[in-house]
């Protein structure tokens, strides 16, 4: 009963994770010992320096890179045990991923970006989710359009749309405001935080933006590859706080 | 420049491996050629290096009679008394040299020569005059002795003292072997068979009269060549020429020479295929080696180079990949070279070895060639890139410029216009100038498509995709081809123009083919059986003694031989007394049929069209031995049996014609059963082991037989160039998955698994090659239906359009351009999802 619970609960997690780079002496040790949870139907933000190993730790998590230690797991499945067709399909099927830039492919059209992890797994979008998700971005004007006819904010918000459109056990994103202006950011960071509250989805978002991080409902911080310090219900003054605490320690 | 070039190439290597093969495989054929060239006349050089006697004078015919069944043009022996008689000429031989002779092998057929006819020759009466030497055994004097030259004695393991058969033009004889001898040691005959008779012995066999067709000069020592040349020049007269041993070595004709000469001939024809359709696979790379290279061009701009630097650059690389191209070409041309060379050793005839001779021209010319079509292709790519401006460097989503495709279109539609008018007036025109008119107007609308291919292929790709569906991986390959549509047409178009080639050639040969077929199923009337030689004209003996045949009721002969009418090579035929009404199905058009009796010649129609001339105008003939005037009796319809100026047997011999059929039409008596009739008369004539005796399908399989053989070497050729085409797809492909990393990536990371990635670049691929083969078989069958049209009268009735080929063409473009994206979608597929993502 309890243990339902628990499962219920993590939408993913990672047992004693790591990951080095070359060997011996110019070893790099991008992660080391990362054992964490992600809440299911929750925004949690990793933060850290750069180089700390936040997209190390996110690939690692959407099964887009292999670690070299420990177990990263999806309810009861362990993604490192899989080979990179299941990997693959895996990625198609249950996770959404949104990059820092280029996400879309230039040939297609915005709605065809977004229903393109369908199209690729050869299912039908679900009518009235597509619908919801087509109005929470809000761009129901420019979905015929190229990528090359629609600004930077305006494209994230359509990669967003495609994470999303596959009702993905998690969502992950990589700095997916970092090239863009306050306004766009607040765009996609409320877009994100929406499918948080309203649809029950589980995010993980890398950023660097402590007004990004204040959308979370968690904050995981990083420093060379370990987990330093967490935050809950965080405001963008005491994320700051903290960083401010971190930089002194080191 | 050179410096940043070879870095450049060094760096990307990868790109230009297939830009390399491309000119690699042009320059060998190129080099191969030459080499080949000049190895072969290097060894004829050393070998036949001039006759022996100090002048020859020889008789010129106005056609040359080769081995057909006209008498070659001779001199009498009155000249040579004559000759004699010139101050400072020590003494005169007169000779006989004449091709179409059979040898008879041990296993009783004719021994093949490889396409080297075997000279018969009277045996000299001076060894310093003679054309050919003695080496062992005694000259064969006398009736039924013969000698033969040492390659062959040889090669077919004859010795002295043996029976050996002979099937001259008058009769087929047996003798005895008494001498070998060295084959003709210059002229035209030099390095063929050689048979050799007593002069009176040579003459009833070859001729069938007197005569001789050249004289031996010896000049007596110390005087000098040029000026008893000129005496004997003077009292010549026409239609003689007088050399000296100089000039008969310098003139260099060599029999060898003709027949292997055709291997670099083929060889320079593959070049220039290779290089032309090599050329689109260069540009395309330039192209794209230059829009993914645009920013770090750009940078160079922006850090102060001129634009005329960059464009140097560019420029540079491609000299880099010229200079590799052609150096691996020659390499590769020089062993290609050595192949043929060994082929022909292998053959054994009569051309000693040599090494291999690459001469300064041929390396100056291949590297010339090469770095020329490299350059020249990597021109408008170069050019682009000096056009880019400084501030591409800071942008990121940069376009190079590109000329507007506006001038483009308009070139090519008026290209393509003219082509059209071209048409109009070809299929206008009857006969051959029509077809070239034709083929010219083809060649201009292959270009024209060229040039508007952008805009085709963007709405055709859409088109051919459809029936592939509408799943994502064909969605997106779908549009990756029509994203850059210059790109798709470039490739699409190599394709084009080789099955353009291939189609069109298809469709003629099958065309000639099907009008063989009907030309004889029209022409033969009453004849069972055709009988002809494989060697040409055969002896009249053969019809005299099939006329002996129980249930043979006729024998008809046809006699042929080469002449011009005011200029236009006709062919001449002399038919015996009643074969055009009945054994042949002739139609009158006007005069009569009997005319032929009085000495007047009768004409097919097309042939009069084009002469024009009509029954009762006079013309003159002009054959190997002379010109004739002769009058118009009759116009019959075209026919294939006698498309030719048709004389009587008698007016035949008149103008030039040998006592040798060339066809013989025979009627079997009726009640019998034609199967017996057959064998009786493959009985009487089985001395002519090379006589052919046929029914009508049989002999029409026959005729039919080297429209297949110029088929193989052409398909040959032409799978050459699809090869390259098809090459050609692979590089834009595999440069396309370099171009598009960061994008693979992304569709890899979102859940785009292997076997879908593969099938997006094979829909991209077969785009290419389905747009390409389409347009092409397109042209080519549509042009080759109109010269077909025009060439109606002139031996291609019928139109034959084998459908099932054509598709099967198809079919295979599309299941290649498959198999092209096979090596490009296995690298993207291993592209590291992470890496490409990051990848600039
Ligand atoms: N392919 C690689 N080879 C070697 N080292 C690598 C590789 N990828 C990452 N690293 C190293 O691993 C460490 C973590 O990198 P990572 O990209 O996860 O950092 P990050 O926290 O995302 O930084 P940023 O905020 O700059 O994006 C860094 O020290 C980096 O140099
Ligand atoms: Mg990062």
């Amino acid at each position: 009963m309890t243990a339902e619970l628990v499962e219920q609960a993590v939408a993913i997690r990672t047992v004693g994770l790591g990951k080095s780079y070359g060997h011996g002496e110019t070893r790099i040790d991008a992660l080391a010992d990362v054992s964490v949870e992600f809440g299911r139907g929750r925004f949690t933000a990793i933060m850290g320096p750069s180089g700390s190993g936040k997209s190390t730790l996110l690939h690692c998590l959407a099964g887009l890179d292999k670690p070299t230690t420990g177990q990263v797991m999806l309810g009861e499945l362990d993604l490192t045990k899989l080979d990179e067709r299941s990997l693959t399909h895996l990625r198609r099927d249950r996770i959404g991923f949104v990059f820092q830039a280029f996400n879309l492919v230039p040939t297609l059209t915005a709605l065809e970006n977004i229903t393109l992890p369908l199209d690729l797994a050869n299912r039908k979008p679900d009518k009235a989710w597509l619908d919801t998700v087509l109005t929470t971005i809000g761009l129901k004007d420019r979905l015929g359009h190229k990528p090359s006819e629609l600004s930077g904010g305006q494209q994230q918000r359509v990669a967003c749309a495609r994470a999303l459109v596959s009702r993905p056990h998690v969502v992950f994103a990589d700095e997916p405001t970092g090239n863009l202006d306050s306004r766009a950011s607040a765009d996609v960071l409320g877009f994100l935080h929406r499918s948080v509250r309203e649809f029950g989805q589980t995010v993980v978002m890398v950023t660097h933006d402590p007004t990004a991080a204040a959308y979370a409902d968690r904050v995981l911080f990083l420093a060379d590859g370990r987990l330093r310090d967490e935050l809950l219900d965080p405001t963008a003054e005491s994320v700051l706080d903290l960083m401010k605490q971190l930089d002194g320690t080191d | 420049m050179l410096k940043l070039g070879l870095r450049s190439v060094l760096a990307h290597r990868l790109r230009f491996v297939l830009c390399t093969v491309a000119v690699l495989l042009g320059i060998a054929f190129v080099s191969g050629a030459m080499i080949f060239t000049d190895t072969l006349s290097a060894a004829l050089k050393k070998n036949f290096a001039g006759g022996t006697a100090d002048i020859t004078v020889t008789a010129v015919s106005q056609v040359d009679p080769g081995t057909s069944g006209a008498l070659p043009a001779t001199l009498t022996i009155d000249l040579a008394n004559q000759i004699a008689a010139v101050p400072g000429v020590a003494g005169t031989d007169p000779q006989l040299l004449v091709p179409g002779i059979q040898i008879i092998g041990k296993d009783g057929r004719p021994i093949d020569n490889h396409g080297l006819s075997a000279y018969g020759a009277g045996w000299p009466h001076h060894p310093q005059t003679a054309p050919f030497r003695l080496l062992d055994g005694e000259a064969p004097w006398g009736q039924a002795k013969l000698a033969l030259d040492q390659t062959t004695a040889r090669r077919e393991g004859f010795e002295l003292g043996q029976q050996i058969k002979v099937v001259t033009p008058a009769r087929s004889v047996s003798a005895t072997l008494t001498a070998i001898t060295t084959s003709a040691l210059s002229g035209s005959a030099a390095g063929a068979p050689l048979v050799s008779f007593d002069p009176a012995t040579a003459q009833l066999l070859l001729l069938g009269r007197p005569g001789w067709t050249s004289i031996g000069v010896a000049v007596q020592p110390g005087q000098d060549h040029a000026i008893v040349k000129e005496e004997i020049t003077s009292i010549a007269g026409p239609d003689v020429t007088v050399r000296t041993a100089a000039e008969v070595s310098a003139d260099g004709e060599n029999a060898l020479d003709d027949t292997f000469g055709g291997f670099s001939t083929v060889l320079l024809m593959f070049a220039g295929l290779a290089l032309f359709v090599g050329a689109f696979l260069i540009v395309n790379t330039f192209a794209m080696v230059v829009a993914q290279r645009s920013r770090e061009l750009a940078m160079l701009r922006a850090i102060g180079a001129s634009r005329s630097q960059v464009t140097g650059t560019v420029l540079a690389e491609a000299t880099v990949i010229g200079v590799i191209g052609s150096t691996l070409g020659l390499l590769i041309g020089t062993g290609v070279a050595g192949g043929i060379q060994l082929f022909y050793q292998s053959l054994d005839l009569a051309i000693p070895s040599t090494a291999l001779q690459v001469s300064a021209a041929t390396i100056v010319t291949s590297y010339l060639i090469g770095i020329g079509v490299t350059v020249a292709a990597a021109y408008p790519a170069a050019r682009r890139a000096g056009k880019l401006p400084p501030v591409a460097a800071m942008r990121d989503d940069l376009v190079v410029p590109e000329r507007s495709l506006l001038v483009r279109l308009l070139i090519g539609g008026f290209m393509l216009l003219m082509a059209v008018t071209l048409s109009a007036i070809g299929l206008g025109t009857q006969g051959l100038p029509g077809a070239v008119l034709l083929a010219f107007a083809a060649a201009i609308t292959l270009l024209g498509i060229v040039m508007t291919s952008p805009l085709i292929s963007r709405y055709a790709v859409r088109g051919l995709m459809r029936p592939f569906g509408r799943q994502a991986p064909v969605v997106l390959g779908r549009r990756n081809a029509e994203r850059n549509p210059r790109r798709t047409s470039a490739t699409a178009s190599a394709l084009m123009i080789s099955l353009a080639l291939v189609s069109g050639l298809v469709v003629l040969a099958a065309s000639a083919k099907a009008s063989v077929d009907k030309g004889i199923a029209d022409a033969i009337g009453t004849a069972e059986f055709v009988v002809s030689d494989q060697g040409g004209a055969f002896s009249s003996q053969v019809g005299d003694r099939i006329a002996e045949v129980p249930g043979i009721s006729a024998v008809h002969r046809i006699r042929q031989l080469p002449g011009t009418v005011a200029s236009t090579p006709v062919s001449v035929s002399g038919v015996s007394p009643g074969t055009l009404s009945g054994p042949i199905v002739t139609r009158l058009d006007a005069g009569s049929l009997d005319n032929l009796e009085k000495g007047e010649a009768v004409i097919p129609r097309n042939l009069a069209n084009q002469l024009k001339l009509s029954v009762g105008k006079r013309f003159q003939l002009v054959t190997s031995t002379g010109k004739f005037p002769l009058t118009v009796g009759g116009v019959i319809a075209s026919n294939r049996e006698v498309n030719a100026v048709i004389l009587s047997l008698d007016q035949f011999g008149a103008v030039g014609g040998a006592g040798t059929d060339s066809t013989l039409y025979l009627d079997v008596a009726d009640g019998t059963d034609p199967v017996q009739v057959r064998s009786a008369v493959l009985a009487k004539v089985s001395d002519y082991p090379s006589v052919l005796v046929r029914d009508q399908q049989a002999y029409a399989a026959g005729e039919r037989g080297p429209i297949n053989a110029i088929l193989g070497v052409v398909g040959a050729l032409l799978a050459l160039a699809v090869l390259i085409a098809l090459l050609g797809i692979v590089n834009t492909l595999a440069l396309g998955v370099v171009e598009r990393t960061r994008e693979i990536g992304l569709l890899r990371a979102i859940g785009m698994d292997g076997p879908q990635l593969r099938r997006m670049l094979q829909v991209e691929a077969i785009a290419m090659a389905l747009l390409g083969a389409l347009l092409g078989v397109i042209v080519g069958v549509l042009f080759a239906a109109a010269i077909q049209q025009v060439m109606a009268e002139d031996g291609l009735s019928v139109l034959d359009v084998p459908v099932l080929q054509l598709v099967i063409a198809i079919v295979v473009a599309a299941v290649v351009g498959v198999l092209a994206a096979f090596w490009p979608s296995r690298r993207a597929s291993r592209l590291d999802v992470l890496q490409a993502i990051a990848a600039e």
